[in-house]
């Protein structure tokens, strides 16, 4: 080596010429050798055509015609398509990446000076590269149903532009499982767990209220796009189905379905390339800043009541009338439905409980080790600043906590504010000061487990939340089931748990609560005990967490010790 | 805290300053204050647990130090990420290479990410480095099917792919058999003459001697010297050496007189031979020996054993752990 070839300018890489990445060209090298990927090909095709041929011959032996037959056809394709995409991707993606981390060859990528974006694009490509080639082979048979089945593009475009979005959001999701958890197993199940939750727990929340999460998966545009793609005597009788509530309400705006998922799922994917892109800035670096993080809390928020303050007044958001409709007869046997206000109570405690825990898992982000803490102000001393930037990941995480606490509280009032006064509990007012508690809630629970993780670290934090968390939700069960005489105190011990402190809540504050007398006066006395106790947890853990922050500008100011 | 002596003049390539690494409430890297000039191979030599992995670690930017400053070639490795990352070739330790990649696939695609120009630009830089290690024959191998020895150079081989100025090498011949050690050491010897800096880390310190014009010792995250191989033996306090007399007669009573004599210590006969301790510096050692022929004895031969690099370290590291 000579003197002069040393430090010879490198070229960058662009961050969207994917085709060009060295990632994605690597991962093209490995995963597309003609060996595997024969197999897996000659899989994908046999299967696709199995499915073509064998609905072709039901259409054809029942009489239909071939353009219902493959119109069945496409949906069989699709189920076909979504599986290779959706979950054999994702567990590449998350164990790909995770694969990486073991052999240890991660580190020479995080080396290399390409941008942190176009690493994230290389391996979001690139790891699943199989996948996608599969996809690929899949898509004549698809065309082909598309042109025999007469489906119009109308239908098939919302729909593959939808399929490309979620397994967008599933293959990212992969990467931040395979990037943040540590186990190869773990990670591949957690990023499995996720995508089967979305498409069984999480639109059971919808259920409850929280219509945004349904538009996580590809259910209310293939719901859309059914009439398109059935057969056409099914697809008038679900077509006029559909025309009871052809669009997403969102606030006093009408969106499709299609545009509405897009928009949804655009917002996590940029989410998820955020915090991917921070970590190969960093590997140390949290997932998210502060103003990222108060931003999605924010925005979460908003999307929730956004969707569904507009169908309080249909009723259409109460688990009864939904329940109603899939009993279509009976449904109609009882014309003169209104809810229960039990169900408004509980919609009001369950949105409550989600925004504690959004809260929880959204501070738990950017609230900064007590060993970044001190990286921080040792660096603050270094640049010659007066204490840590505000938005550096070592600048606390309180203020921030604060201010998506007080967000969390006026959307839950409001979302409960809303349920109260409408149409269906005339002459009733939530009135302002009950934003107090929920405000007192929302602060003491999110506040005291932050400044808990900030002060003590996440193992405390956990076994904090298990304590104070978990414990009492199975002791009041316990104590709740042994005998109806043990109802006040299962309400006492229940009441110290945060999860159920937000259907306390409501059931204590909200107006129309109706609740039984064995615990008609434990539930509120309880709520309101717990909540000041909360308070003051919060209060004094908050006053140790500056008081080790102080220690630890001291420590770095010059002194020996590091305020540990 | 015990800061390298001024090597040369040449300037610093890396400059470690009061580096300290925690996990948690352990501390892998205490106060470690380092300079090393440009040009120089310089080796890192520590038990297991001393903390060079981790300094290896904050210096390729791979992790974030609890505090301190790291510069290399001028460059402050902790707010100049981007830079200083095209100006490190770095091979860690166990030097891990992709199951699923052919030799040349995975330097090519090193060199790809390296902006290392078109695909004949990389191809031939991918040939001069593999020349380089002496591996052109496993071009077209498995990376998974390379002998440990062969992984080693071939991730060498992908650390000078973009001709980095700061080398920094994780106990890289570990693994490697003589004649392999000889290529590498001969390998970084002529990389250091072409102007790069060369830092390398071992458990082993007599292998580092070889390699290196000058090299430090930790152990528990502390720097114990730093300088030439012979300053560090000094600075460890180990100039104590084994020495054997052969005489032609009179042996008990050149022996009483050798334990009357300054340094030396645990005088025996076994034979014809004297055999005694002595600390002391070389310049003493002669004074001693020309005594012992001045006095009149007869000496026949005279031989003189050290204590190892490992067996110093060894004792440092006991010390260490006793303290």
């Amino acid at each position: 080596m000579k003197t002069d070839d040393i430090q010879q300018p490198m070229t960058r890489h662009a961050a969207l010429d994917i085709l060009g990445n060295p990632i994605f060209r690597r991962y093209c090298q490995s995963r597309l050798r003609i060996r595997g990927l024969v197999i897996s090909l000659l899989m994908t095709v046999l299967g696709s055509g199995f499915f073509v041929s064998f609905f072709a011959a039901v259409g054809s032996r029942a009489d239909a015609s071939g353009v219902d037959a493959a119109r069945v056809s496409v949906i069989a394709l699709l189920v076909i398509q979504s599986l290779i995409l959706f979950l054999i991707g994702t567990a590449q993606a998350a164990g790909g990446m995770v694969a990486e981390r073991d052999e240890g060859v991660i580190d020479y990528q995080r080396l290399v000076p390409m941008s942190p974006l176009a690493k994230v694009l290389g391996y979001l490509f690139g790891l699943p590269v199989r996948e996608w080639a599969m996809f690929l082979a899949s898509l004549p048979f698809t065309v082909w149903c598309l042109w025999r089945g007469e489906v119009s593009w109308r239908v098939w475009l919302p729909l593959y532009t939808v399929l490309f979005s979620s397994t967008m959001v599933y293959h990212l999701t992969g990467l931040v499982a395979g990037t943040v958890v540590r186990n190869r197993r773990w990670a591949f199940l957690c990023s499995i767990g996720i995508v089967f939750a979305l498409y069984t727990i999480v639109p059971q929340l919808a259920n409850f209220g929280l219509v945004f999460f349904k538009y996580f998966t590809l259910g209310p545009v293939f719901s859309e796009c059914l009439p398109g793609l059935l057969p056409r005597d099914a697809a008038a009788a679900v077509s006029t189905v559909q025309r009871l509530a052809p669009v997403v309400k969102f606030f006093g705006l009408d969106f499709s379905e299609w545009v509405f998922t897009l928009f949804t799922q655009g917002s996590l994917i940029l989410t998820f390339v955020v915090m991917l892109r921070r970590r190969w800035q960093r590997a140390e670096a949290h997932l998210m800043g502060k103003i990222w993080a108060a931003g999605l809390f924010v925005w979460a928020q908003v999307m929730l009541l956004g969707n569904a303050l507009p169908l309080i007044d249909p009723g259409n958001l109460f688990p009864s009338r939904e329940f109603g409709r899939m009993f279509g007869p009976v449904y109609r046997a009882a014309a003169g439905w209104r809810p229960d206000p039990t169900e408004a109570v509980v919609l009001s405690g369950v949105y409550g409980a989600v925004t504690v825990a959004l809260l929880a898992l959204i501070s738990g982000i950017i609230t900064p080790s007590v060993d970044r803490q001190i990286q921080g102000w040792r660096r603050a001393r270094k640049l010659g600043q007066r204490g840590i930037p505000w938005l550096s990941d070592a600048g606390s995480g309180w203020w921030f906590t604060l201010l998506m606490a007080v967000a969390g509280a006026v959307g839950w009032f409001v979302f409960t504010r809303a349920l109260v006064e409408s149409r269906w509990f005339p002459g009733q007012v939530l009135p302002v000061p009950v934003f107090g508690y929920f405000l007192a809630l929302v602060l003491g629970g999110g506040l005291a487990l932050q400044a808990l993780l900030e002060t003590r670290g996440a193992q405390a934090q956990r076994l904090a939340f298990i304590l104070v968390g978990i414990v009492p939700l199975m002791a009041g069960s316990v104590l709740c089931v042994i005998s109806e005489a043990l109802y006040p105190l299962g309400a006492w011990v229940l009441g110290i748990s945060p999860v159920a402190q937000p259907v306390f809540a409501a059931a204590s504050q909200m107006p129309i609560a109706d609740l039984p007398p064995s615990v008609a006066r434990a539930v509120p006395r309880a709520f309101e005990f717990w909540t000041v106790v909360g308070l003051l947890a919060a209060f004094w853990l908050a006053r140790d967490l500056w008081r080790r922050r102080s220690a630890m500008a001291a420590a770095a100011r010059g002194t020996e010790k590091d305020g540990r | 805290m015990i800061a390298s002596p001024p090597l040369s003049k040449k300037s610093a390539a890396i400059d470690v300053r009061s580096l300290r690494v925690d996990y948690g409430s352990f501390t892998a890297v205490d106060d470690l204050t380092l300079t090393v000039p440009a040009g120089e191979v310089f080796g890192l030599v520590g038990p297991n647990g001393a903390g060079k992995t981790s300094t290896f670690r904050v210096l390729t930017t791979l992790m974030e130090p609890t505090y301190g400053e790291v510069f290399l070639d001028g460059v402050d490795v902790l707010e100049d990420v981007e830079t200083a990352r095209r100006i490190i070739g770095y091979m860690p330790d166990l030097a891990p290479v992709p199951s699923d990649l052919k030799v040349w696939e995975f330097l090519d695609f090193h060199a790809a990410a390296y902006g290392l120009g078109s695909r004949a630009a990389r191809r031939e830089r991918v040939d001069e480095c593999l020349a380089e290690v002496a591996l052109t024959e496993q071009r077209g191998s498995w990376c998974k099917e390379l002998s440990r020895g062969q992984t080693q150079r071939v991730v060498l081989a992908k650390t000078l792919l973009h001709r980095p100025s700061v080398l920094i090498l994780d106990e890289p011949a570990s693994g490697l058999d003589p004649l392999a050690r000889r290529d590498l050491r001969n390998a970084l010897r002529r990389l250091a003459a072409g102007g790069a800096t060369v830092f390398v880390s071992s458990h082993i310190l007599s292998e580092l001697a070889e390699m290196c014009t000058s090299l430090c010792v930790m152990n528990r995250g502390r720097l114990l010297a730093a300088g030439t191989a012979e300053e560090v033996r000094q600075q460890l306090g180990s100039t104590d050496r084994m020495l054997t007399a052969t005489l032609l007669g009179k042996q008990a009573e050149a022996a009483a007189w050798l334990a009357a004599r300054h340094g030396v210590h645990d005088t025996r006969v076994e034979g014809e031979r004297v055999v005694f301790g002595f600390a002391g510096s070389d310049e003493d050692q002669a004074a001693l020996v020309g005594g012992l022929v001045g006095a009149g004895w007869k000496l026949r031969a005279f031989e003189e054993k050290r204590s190892s690099f490992e067996d110093i370290l060894v004792e440092v590291a006991e010390n260490n752990r006793k303290a």
